[in-house]
């Protein structure tokens, strides 16, 4: 069964540095297959979730969209975690939504 | 003995035997398979990233966590495992794959992520070297440590007991390497062609990281001259780490808080390194400076963020935005002005721009809730009790969607003003803390342009009119039972410094660079002796009397002190 869902990445660091290494580990933890795409920048380029050097190559900016699709037996765990997870802001300090 | 020169990375000198690093070959024997190996080398960037984030090095430890990822990544072990089957050993696999993967990161467009090339390469390093059994990189001895480049995971790991210095073939003054020498204090010099092979052969390596060269086998007389510029520079070190260690205090204990005044927030981490105890003196301008357009409130509240950080539990000092008709701000709305130094600027901004400082007040009431600093406003230009009822209005504009009324941050004012000065009585009661800006109060004063040279003899804050008035302020401060800071270039000069001192002033905010001759000026007196030579300052004839009075009271505390007691 395929579940996937598109994000708003709006941590300051974007998927670079330590929020992408919580990305890598958070996906390692489920059995699915899961990739990732950036949708702003390399929206034909899909990567595996699990590789570090794959998510950084897709340079995941702060601001970007991303697809996160996952295919297998906890797909749509996988995905409800990657989603709160980023929505959390990957362990950074978000900054407040332009209305403020 | 040859001489080579390089690129200055980091000051210093070091003489020590040179240990070189090389990156693993792939002539011989593979003992280890690539899954073991990989297995060993993310077991030991796991282990040094502890030890690193023990060691209250967190940045450090993130980049090896990061790399500890990278020793099972599915493209790096994807890809080396194809090399192989295509008849490649696991250990050229390994380090093909490490190489490639290196390329396509510093191929994209994002800097930062192409910095992480660096990384990849490292960790396809460390398996390789697991896979073929070689020991880990380190140091038996002090040693000077010589690479075409070193990876950054093999620079932390070097026993820093032992490492007194660094060279590189290539590398750059940006390199982690150089970073880490920085950090270290230890010399280091990139750049130096033919390096390698001349380290290959010698017994000692010279480094001159203030100079930018290695002596291959330093002479007698080489190693004389290096050794004198690190005794120096060591010598140097310890006196100042003990000054940073010493308090702000007079010779019989008195202690002043010693403060910093910053232009941006990344000044804020190294004002706390240099050993100030807060913040007296937050300029915001920056924030608002070369722009079209004003500032987000968000990314005010960033800003002014990191420059609290630095502080737990310390006060920090934002000042609001100082600017006027002298600064053309594109987005300020202003009506031209023929004196803008007496003229529209400052607090006085509200008249016609009032939301530019309400969102500017918004943003540093987020900063403050988010912060374990003491956050304290500062209001420049406030002349009396209606320019302080205006700053309060303001606050409560911007404070209106907000519910952390527990934490309100201290309100306080820049006594620059003369008017401020003579109503110092009326506006104590009316605020939390006073800070005296010298500078313009000197120039208020005495009615001399700050920016007029040939008016430099009638700019002297020592001014007895100036003293008298610090006098005025710091009495009505102390009825009220609030501190007084002065945060004026008068703070940061040591015959200033001495006199305020002897004013009464609690708190003395300064540029970081002055810390060390204020903290030797003022601990070469007693208290009651700045006290009475302020006390007659304040009757000198002139700002040079009364200059030359202190000045010599200094010298003469710092030549015997012992004899005056």
């Amino acid at each position: 069964m395929m579940h996937q869902v598109t994000l708003n990445v709006r941590n300051p660091s974007g998927l670079h540095a330590r929020p992408a290494a919580l990305f890598v580990r958070a996906a390692a933890a489920f059995a699915a297959d899961i990739r990732v795409v950036n949708l702003t920048r390399a929206p034909r380029k899909a990567a595996p979730a699990k590789s570090l050097l794959a998510l950084l190559a897709l340079g995941v900016s702060s601001g970007d969209r991303i697809r996160v699709v996952a295919e297998g037996a906890d797909a749509d765990a996988a995905v409800a975690a990657l989603r709160a997870l980023v929505e959390s802001g990957l362990g950074e300090a978000m900054p407040p939504s332009p209305e403020s | 003995m040859r001489v080579l020169g390089g690129v200055s990375a980091a000051p210093g000198a070091a003489i020590g035997a040179p240990w070189i690093y090389r990156a693993p070959s792939s002539r011989g024997e593979d003992r280890l398979d690539l899954r073991e190996a990989t297995k060993a080398a993310e077991a030991e960037l796991v282990a040094l990233a502890d030890r690193l984030r023990h060691a209250g090095r967190a940045e450090d430890a993130g980049i090896l966590d990061a790399q500890a990822l990278m020793a099972h990544d599915p493209e790096l072990i994807g890809g080396a495992r194809r090399r192989m089957r295509d008849g490649a050993a696991a250990s050229a696999a390994i380090l093909a794959e490490g190489e490639a993967q290196a390329a396509a990161l510093s191929a994209l467009d994002n800097e930062i992520v192409a910095a992480r090339a660096v990384d990849v390469r490292d960790v396809a390093q460390r398996i390789a070297r697991a896979i073929r059994g070689d020991v880990g990189p380190r140091l038996e001895r002090p040693s000077v440590a010589v690479a075409a480049d070193l990876p950054p995971s093999v620079t932390v790991e070097l026993d820093q007991e032992l490492l007194l210095g660094i060279a590189l073939e290539a590398g750059s003054p940006t390199a982690h390497a150089a970073i880490l020498a920085r950090a270290l204090g230890i010399p280091a010099v990139v750049g130096v062609a033919g390096l390698l092979d001349a380290a290959s052969d010698a017994n000692s390596l010279g480094v001159d990281g203030t100079g930018g060269a290695v002596t291959i086998d330093p002479d007698g007389a080489a190693r004389e001259r290096l050794e004198a510029v690190l005794a120096e520079q060591r010598e140097r070190r310890a006196a100042d780490a003990q000054l940073r260690a010493t308090p702000l205090a007079t010779r019989d204990g008195h202690r002043i808080t010693l403060l910093a005044n910053v232009g941006r927030p990344d000044e804020a981490v190294s004002a706390a390194t240099a050993g100030a105890e807060g913040i007296g003196l937050f300029r915001t301008e920056f924030m608002f400076m070369g722009r079209s357009s004003a500032p987000t409130v968000a990314a005010q509240a960033e800003a002014y963020f990191a420059a609290l950080a630095p502080f737990v539990g310390r006060p920090v000092v934002i000042r609001t935005l100082d600017v006027g008709g002298d600064k053309q701000l594109p987005y300020l709305a202003q009506e031209p002005e023929g004196n803008p130094f007496l003229g529209l600027r400052a607090i006085r901004l509200a008249e016609h721009n009032r939301e530019l400082l309400v969102a500017q007040l918004r943003a540093i009431l987020k900063a403050a809730a988010r912060s374990k600093a003491e956050t304290w406003i500062m209001a420049p230009m406030v002349a009396d009790l209606g320019d302080v009822a205006l700053v309060r209005a303001l606050l409560a504009e911007a404070a209106v969607d907000r519910d952390d009324s527990a934490r309100q941050p201290r309100v306080g004012i820049m006594v620059e003003l003369p008017a401020a000065a003579v109503l110092a009585d009326q506006l104590a009661g009316a605020v939390d803390f006073f800070s005296i800006g010298t500078n313009d109060l000197t120039q208020y004063l005495l009615a001399a342009d700050r920016t007029n040279p040939s008016l430099a003899q009638r700019q002297d804050p020592m001014h007895p009119a100036v003293l008298r008035s610090v006098r005025t302020v710091v009495r009505a401060g102390r009825m009220a039972h609030i501190p007084v800071a002065v945060c004026g270039e008068m703070a940061g000069d040591p015959v200033g410094a001495v006199t305020l001192a002897g004013l009464g002033v609690d708190e003395l905010s300064m540029d970081p660079g002055s810390f060390g001759a204020v903290k030797r000026a003022l601990g070469a007196v007693t208290q009651v002796e700045a006290e009475r030579i302020a006390a007659r300052a304040c009757d000198a004839r002139s700002a040079a009397d009364a200059r030359r009075m202190v000045a010599d009271l200094v010298l003469e505390s710092a030549a015997g002190g012992s004899s005056h007691d």
